[in-house]
């Protein structure tokens, strides 16, 4: 399943409990408090259930924003290419 | 994985939930499913922690559950990662379902808890079923 950048980002939105239109790609952790210890189990949940992608713990932990998420779905072929 | 709780009509709980109309509050039932499904985890012996719930994904309560009644639980474990879990579990009063849950679990580590801490409810059920967990 691929999906583009806009339903990538209100996917991430619904995984942190933000207003769809609330993050951009440039978006830091640090701007989003449920980005917190059990936000990353979270996205670490969904990423495995909704696209098969297991990432550990410390990859998980390097992540500082949103766009890091949307290169981990890019490099598993998961994100649409921009139109 | 499944388990078996008496609900005695003793429960301090009772005389505020709800004077007149005793019922299980839904937080303790879902409760029950976390911990049927933190059992199930542990029972696997992967050296994570100890289970904890850490999430309610989702919730139905369908049923009252009166003083007295025997509830049985059931967990069924989704996915079981390092760190974290899943489980769908239920709970059941003489065969009908009366609660639902959708539980995400993590792990605390062993260390965090007290030296003097054993789960003696997992420790019989191991004893009783050594081909049980990996």
């Amino acid at each position: 399943m691929k999906m583009n950048t806009e339903t990538a980002l209100k996917w991430i939105a619904e995984v942190f409990n933000e207003s769809p239109g609330g993050i951009t790609p440039e978006t830091n952790r640090e701007d989003i408090p449920e980005w917190d210890s059990l936000g990353v189990l979270t996205l670490m949940a969904d990423l495995d259930e909704k696209f098969d992608i297991l990432l550990t713990a410390d990859q998980m932990g390097a992540m500082t924003k949103v766009n890091d998420i949307l290169e981990v779905l890019q490099q598993h072929q998961k994100l649409s290419p921009a139109n | 994985m499944r388990a078996e709780k008496f609900i005695s009509p003793d429960e301090d709980y009772f005389e505020d939930h709800f004077p007149g109309f005793p019922v299980v509050p839904g937080v303790l039932l879902t409760e029950m499913m976390g911990q049927a499904a933190g059992k199930s985890l542990d029972a696997e012996k992967v050296p994570r922690g100890k289970s904890m719930l850490a999430k309610i994904k989702s919730a139905v309560f369908r049923e009252w559950v009166r003083p007295g009644s025997t509830v049985e639980l059931l967990a069924e474990i989704k996915s079981s990662r390092p760190e974290f879990a899943t489980a769908s579990c239920q709970a059941k009063v003489q065969g009908k379902v009366v609660a639902s849950a959708e539980l995400f679990l993590t792990f605390v580590p062993i260390n965090d808890f007290s030296p003097a801490y054993r789960d003696v409810i997992l420790e019989e059920y191991l004893l009783k079923h050594p081909s049980s967990g990996k």
